[in-house]
C-alpha cells in the first residue's frame, strides 16, 4: 500500500506536484495517467526516496521508503528504461542489486528467466534496446519478491507480445493481492491492465476512482444513427422524453438518453431507412481528455493560435 | 490456533518458497559494490595499465641511472624511489578511476538503482569508497613489488639494493600504496561531490597539476610556505626521499614530515568526503 499525503514538489518557484494525497491499495492494478510533465515520474521518484518532497510525505507499506531495513523486499521500482551502467552485463547487474540483500544467485536466474532475459543475460546493457531494458527494469523491480511494485512506463518500447506478457504478469501480481502502481501514456494499454485510475493534471489529483467510474465522468454513451432522412427522424426522437441530439453531418444523428432498440423501433414505424445504427463507447482517452484538458503543460500550436499576447503586453 | 491447521490447507501460492530477502548491511553494501566494480572491463584495463607503468618507469629509471651512477653521489641512490618511480603516472591513472567509478553512477543511471537498494545513502558512498580504496591499496602494493622486481635487474651494476630494514626505504616502499589510496579517496570525494565525470577529472587534475604548482611559484614566502599544505604537496612527503626530492610536487619543501604531511592529505580527504556525505544527504538523485 502506498499512501500519499500533501505530496508537494517545487523547483525553485515551480511546483510539479501540488499537494497530491491519495492511496494505491493491494490487489490491484492502480494506473498513474497524466499528461507529460504532470508530475507522474517526480511523484513515484519521492516515493522511493530519490527526491526530497519539498512538503508533505508518502508511505509505503506503512513506513517511509528509506526506514525499510530490506526495502527491495517491500517495493520493486523500474523508474527509467535504464538505470545500468552500460558497460555491465545485465546478470551482473542484477547479481549487485541482489547482493545488497542478500539475495541469492538462484533468485537472479529465476527473474532473468521469469523476464526471457536469458539469451541476452550476458550482453553488455549499452547494447540492449528499448524493450530488452525494459525487461531488465523489470527483472530488477521483481528480483526482492516486494508486496508492492512501481512502475514508470513499464511497456515503453516493447512489443505487442511484451506489452501482452507486462499485462498478464501485472494482473497476476496484483491477484496474489500485490500493490501495483503504474503510469503509462497509453491510454489503451491503462484501460486494459488497471482496475483503479489516479489522474494528474499539473500537479494535482483530478481524479482517483475505478477505471468505469472515470469513463463514466466523461458522459452517458451515444446512439448514432446514420439515415438519409435525418431531419425527419430528428423530428421524431425529439418527442421522446429526455432525448437530446446532436449532428454532426448532414446525415449523421447523435442520440441522447435513447437505447439501440429504442430508435431502431421510432425508425421502423416511420418507414425511416437506417444505413448506420451503433452504440459510441466513450473511451477512457476521451474522459482523460476531458479531465486533463485545461491541465496540459504542451499544448500543441493550434490550440493556442487565440491567446496571442496582445501588443499592450510589450513593454 | 494457527498451529492446529493442517498444512493442506495452505494456499497454493505459499507453497512456492518466498524469495530469501536480508536486510542491507554494510558488508552486503561492500559485495555489492564490488561486484559492480569487477563487472565493468575498464575497472581491469586501469588497473592493468596501473601496474604496466609501474614495471615500465622503474625499468626506465634505474636503468637511466645505472647509466650515470659513476657520476652520482651515493646519497642518491635511493633505489626505493626509482623501483616505484611508477606512482608518478599511476596516480593519475588511480584518480580517474576514483572518479568514474562513482560519476559514471550519475551518467548511466545506476544511481538510482543503488540509492533504492541503499535508500540511507551515507552506506552507499562508504562501501564504495571502501571498495576503491581496497583495491588501490591492492594495486600499489603489487605494483610496489613489481616496480622492485624490474628494478632489481640494475641492483649489481650499481652496487645498491632495497633494504626494508632501513626505515627511509621502508617507508618509501609502504608509502606509495598509502599515498595512492589516499589520494584516491580525495579523487573519489571530489567525484562524489561533482557527479560529472568531465569536471571531477579536470577538477581533480587542476588541483594536481595547476592550483598547486601555482602556488608554489609564486614568490610570495607565506603563499610558498601555504602550498605545502595543498594536498599533494603534503601526502607524497610520505613517498619522497629527503635527499633525491619529489618527482611528484615540485616543491622540495621539508616543512612537514613524511606522516605529518600525509596526516594532512588524509585531513583534506576527510573535509571532501564530508562535503560529498552532506550533498548525497541533501541532493535529489
Amino acid at each position: 500500500m502506498i499512501e500519499a499525503i500533501g505530496l508537494t514538489k517545487r523547483y525553485g518557484d515551480k511546483t510539479v506536484v501540488d499537494a497530491m494525497t491519495f492511496t494505491v491499495q493491494p490487489g490491484r492494478v492502480t494506473g498513474f495517467l497524466g499528461p507529460n510533465g504532470a508530475g507522474k515520474s517526480t511523484t513515484m521518484r519521492m516515493v522511493v526516496g530519490l527526491d526530497r518532497p519539498t512538503a508533505g510525505s508518502v508511505t509505503v507499506n506503512g513506513k517511509p521508503y528509506a526506514q525499510h531495513r530490506a526495502p527491495l523486499g517491500e517495493v520493486g521500482v523500474l523508474l527509467e528504461a535504464k538505470a545500468v551502467h552500460p558497460g555491465r552485463s545485465a546478470r551482473e547487474h542484477l547479481l549487485a542489486q541482489a547482493s545488497t540483500h542478500g539475495i541469492g544467485r538462484r533468485r537472479v536466474e529465476e527473474v532473468i528467466e521469469l523476464t526471457g532475459l536469458g539469451p541476452a543475460a550476458r550482453k553488455r546493457a549499452g547494447k540492449f534496446s528499448l524493450g530488452m531494458g525494459q525487461r531488465l527494469g523489470v527483472a530488477v523491480a521483481l528480483l526482492g519478491d516486494p508486496h508492492t511494485l512501481i512502475l514508470d512506463e513499464p511497456v515503453n518500447g516493447l512489443d505487442p507480445e511484451g506489452v501482452l506478457w507486462v499485462r498478464t504478469l501485472l494482473r497476476g501480481l496484483a491477484a496474489e493481492g500485490r500493490t501495483v502502481f503504474l503510469s503509462s501514456h497509453l491510454m489503451s494499454e491503462m484501460a486494459l491492465t488497471a482496475d483503479h485510475l489516479v489522474v494528474i493534471g499539473r500537479g494535482r489529483v483530478v481524479a482517483d476512482a475505478p477505471v468505469a467510474d472515470v469513463i463514466a465522468l466523461a458522459g452517458t454513451p451515444a446512439v448514432r444513427v446514420r439515415t438519409p432522412d435525418a431531419r425527419r427522424l430528428a423530428a421524431l426522437l425529439t418527442r421522446e422524453p429526455g432525448v437530446e441530439l446532436a449532428s454532426t453531418a448532414p446525415d449523421v444523428l447523435e442520440v441522447t438518453g435513447i437505447t439501440t432498440a429504442q430508435v431502431a423501433q421510432v425508425a421502423a414505424t416511420a418507414g425511416v431507412p437506417l444505413h448506420e445504427l451503433t452504440l459510441t463507447q466513450v473511451s477512457l482517452e476521451d474522459a482523460y481528455l476531458q479531465l486533463t484538458g485545461d491541465s496540459v503543460e504542451y499544448r500543441s500550436t493550434a490550440a493556442d493560435a487565440t491567446t496571442r499576447p496582445v501588443a499592450g503586453a510589450h513593454r | 490456533m494457527t498451529a492446529a491447521l493442517p498444512a493442506t490447507s495452505l494456499p497454493a501460492a505459499s507453497t512456492r518458497p518466498r524469495t530469501v530477502v536480508q536486510p542491507v548491511t554494510f558488508g552486503r553494501l561492500v559485495v555489492a559494490e564490488w561486484v559492480k566494480l569487477r563487472s565493468l572491463r575498464s575497472t581491469w584495463w586501469t588497473l592493468a595499465s596501473t601496474l604496466g607503468l609501474f614495471v615500465l618507469l622503474a625499468a626506465n629509471r634505474t636503468a637511466g641511472m645505472a647509466s650515470i651512477a659513476d657520476h652520482m653521489p651515493d646519497d642518491f641512490l635511493v633505489m626505493p624511489v626509482y623501483a616505484t618511480s611508477g606512482v608518478v603516472i599511476a596516480q593519475f591513472v588511480l584518480c580517474g578511476l576514483a572518479v568514474a567509478v562513482i560519476t559514471g553512477e550519475y551518467r548511466s543511471g545506476q544511481i538510482r538503482a543503488t540509492l533504492t537498494a541503499a535508500p540511507t545513502r551515507l552506506p552507499a558512498l562508504w562501501a564504495k569508497l571502501a571498495v576503491v580504496v581496497g583495491v588501490v591499496l591492492v594495486t600499489g602494493t603489487i605494483g610496489t613489488l613489481l616496480g622492485w622486481a624490474t628494478s632489481a635487474f640494475w641492483f649489481d651494476a650499481l652496487g645498491q639494493s632495497i633494504d626494508l630494514t632501513d626505515p627511509e626505504h621502508a617507508r618509501l616502499m609502504l608509502g606509495v600504496p598509502l599515498y595512492l589510496a589516499a589520494m584516491a579517496a580525495l579523487a573519489f570525494g571530489i567525484g562524489a561531490a561533482i557527479r560529472s565525470t568531465a569536471a571531477g577529472i579536470t577538477a581533480m587534475f587542476g588541483l594536481v597539476f595547476i592550483i598547486e604548482p601555482a602556488f608554489s611559484y609564486i614568490p610570495i614566502e607565506p603563499l610558498q610556505k601555504l602550498a605545502a599544505y595543498l594536498p599533494t604537496a603534503a601526502g607524497s612527503r610520505l613517498v619522497t626521499s629527503d635527499t633525491v626530492g619529489s618527482f611528484i610536487s615540485g616543491t622540495q619543501s621539508t616543512t612537514l614530515g613524511p606522516w605529518a604531511g600525509f596526516g594532512v592529505l588524509l585531513a583534506w580527504v576527510a573535509v571532501t568526503l564530508v562535503v560529498a556525505a552532506v550533498l548525497l544527504r541533501r541532493r535529489d538523485a
